[in-house]
């Protein structure tokens, strides 16, 4: 059997879905392929988008898609063995405001990414897993799936971060454990009043938060933590490269965290309702491919590469639907000229080079290098503690700040030259 | 490395919260000869599900029903024992929430 469609989509995530949305939007049909039984079963992410690109293309959107709260609390808390330090970030803004983040589910956020996809007139077809794509006088002609051979014109690769089949075709390589991290994620299901209460917000506000320190002190990673309207979700975050170095059993991260004196009482009582686990990249500009197209062909959303870590926020989904946007306007032009090859398709990059994508990617380029430091993630979080503990621990004599700090530091081994050379390289890092 | 946590629930349990539609044919298969030289074994503990474990003679194991499908497994095996693909459309793991 063989039918012909102008596009085929090969995933069904975030990237994927944006593709097909602006495709149909051109009137170009688009067939999506995604593999799991339904449109985000097989999606996983911390819990945060960024609305911005929403705003911009899907006109009512804050009406009818699954958003659980609107971030007002953002929580950078540093975590110690006995005892945690949180900054926290308070905006004083209304409902509706253009910048800003919501937190969210996403198999349930890709699900109505889906609806909007298939209203434009986008075909999304589940539980088709695409094994192979075929290539015929060096292009991108169609794709196996399931023992069925479908034929499109441009193929659009949204496989996410797991690039089976790019690096099956030698499209790119495969990923490496210095630049991908694996996240575990449990969702716990806590009563709408009870979370408002400990978290001091009303229905429509979320809480953010980012743990440095813990689940394991010392371990390049992190923990995090959001609020849904009547689920908190928690997670940890650690480099393939360093869970082989220190052995980290990931199995039990969710639980440490969990039980975690600064956490624990924040979902007492809760219901686990989800295990889940997914990787990361955490490259930045190395992880992006240089050539994201060829013959027949472009590269979307975590497939090419396109997240942003600014050592403070992750953005993945915004980036994801932005390539999608990009793709479709690459293909749209080259369509219109009859063309498939590579040369044609280029635009999508020359598109990309001009886009908020590669100009947040570029300003974060010194980013992963510096997030190499160790003592970011054991050093610096100790001399924190303590130094606070001192100032805070009431005594009969009382301490002052400065010595407190500088005697923490002497005991870690840190002197003024070093705090001051890692100062400088967070010069051009953050 | 690892320290206790206090109120276990253990990954075995966990792994029944959330749902799979399983395949009868596996969709990883380790070929384990190849674990016999490796000392490290850094499966059993990347592993999310603790999927890779030691038999009692110390043989490794792997079961594919509980795979998250994250891919780890295949990128840390230093020997490339992993023979790693995502199982058939529509089957594997089912997040409801992600």
């Amino acid at each position: 059997m063989s039918e012909k469609f102008d596009v085929i989509i090969i995933g069904g995530g975030p990237a994927g879905l944006s593709a097909a949305y602006f495709l149909a939007k051109k009137g170009i049909e688009a067939l999506v392929l995604e593999r799991g039984p339904e449109p985000g079963s097989k999606n996983v992410f911390g819990g945060r988008i960024y609305s911005y690109v929403f705003d911009k293309y899907f006109p009512g959107w804050r009406k009818e898609a699954p958003i659980e709260r609107w971030v007002r609390r953002e929580r950078l808390a540093i975590s110690c063995e006995d005892s945690t330090v949180t900054l926290e970030f308070r905006p004083h803004r209304g409902l509706d405001n253009k910048y800003d983040s919501f937190t969210a589910f996403l198999s349930k956020f890709v699900a109505w990414m889906a609806e909007k996809v298939e209203e434009e007139g986008a075909m999304v077809l589940t539980s088709s897993k695409v094994d192979e794509i075929i290539f015929k006088d060096g292009y991108a002609s169609g794709v196996k799936a399931g023992g069925e051979e479908l034929n499109a014109d441009y193929i659009v690769i949204a496989e996410g971060v797991n690039t089976l089949l790019s690096e099956k075709h030698g499209i790119r390589e495969r990923p490496k454990l210095e630049t991908t991290a694996l996240g575990v994620k449990e969702v716990i299901k806590v009563k709408k009043e009870i979370i408002n209460e400990r978290f001091g917000i009303d229905d429509w506000e979320g809480v953010a938060e980012f743990i440095l320190g813990y689940p394991l002190l010392g371990v390049a990673g992190g923990g995090f933590l959001y609020t849904m309207k009547e689920y908190v979700t928690l997670g940890a975050v650690v480099r393939l490269s360093e869970i082989r170095k220190r052995k980290v059993t990931m199995k039990d991260l969710a639980e440490l965290l969990r039980t975690h004196p600064a956490v624990k009482s924040l979902v007492k009582d809760g219901t686990l309702v989800e295990y889940s686990a997914h990787l990361t990249r955490e490259g930045g500009l190395l992880d992006v491919m240089d050539k994201p197209y060829g013959n027949g062909y472009v590269v979307v959303g975590d497939a090419a590469g396109f997240l942003l870590n600014t050592g403070f926020t992750i953005r993945g989904v915004d980036m994801a639907v932005e390539s999608g946007r990009i793709a479709a306007e690459a293909i749209a032009k080259a369509h219109e000229e009859g063309r498939r090859d590579e040369e044609a398709l280029s635009y999508y990059k020359e598109l990309l080079e001009r886009s908020i994508i590669m100009e947040n990617l570029k300003e974060f380029s010194k980013l992963p290098s510096f997030l190499e430091n160790e003592r970011l993630y054991n050093t610096y979080p100790k001399i924190i503690c303590e130094t606070l503990s001192a100032i805070y621990t009431t005594n009969e004599r009382a301490e002052r700040a400065y010595p407190a700090l500088r005697s923490s530091m002497k005991r870690h081994g840190v002197g003024l030259l070093t705090l001051i050379s890692d100062i400088l390289k967070a010069r051009g890092a953050i | 490395m690892m320290s206790e946590p206090k109120e276990i629930i253990s990954v075995e349990k966990r792994l029944t919260l959330t749902k799979f539609n399983i395949h009868k044919e596996p969709h990883i298969v380790v070929d384990t000869s190849k674990c016999e030289k490796c000392e490290e074994k850094p499966c059993i503990y990347a592993c999310p599900a603790g999927l890779y474990q030691l038999d009692e003679n110390g043989k490794l194991v792997f079961i594919y029903e509980g795979c998250l499908e994250c891919g780890t497994c295949r990128l840390i095996c230093p020997y490339g024992a992993v023979s790693w693909n995502y199982p058939p459309g529509g089957y594997g793991v089912w997040y409801k929430f992600g």
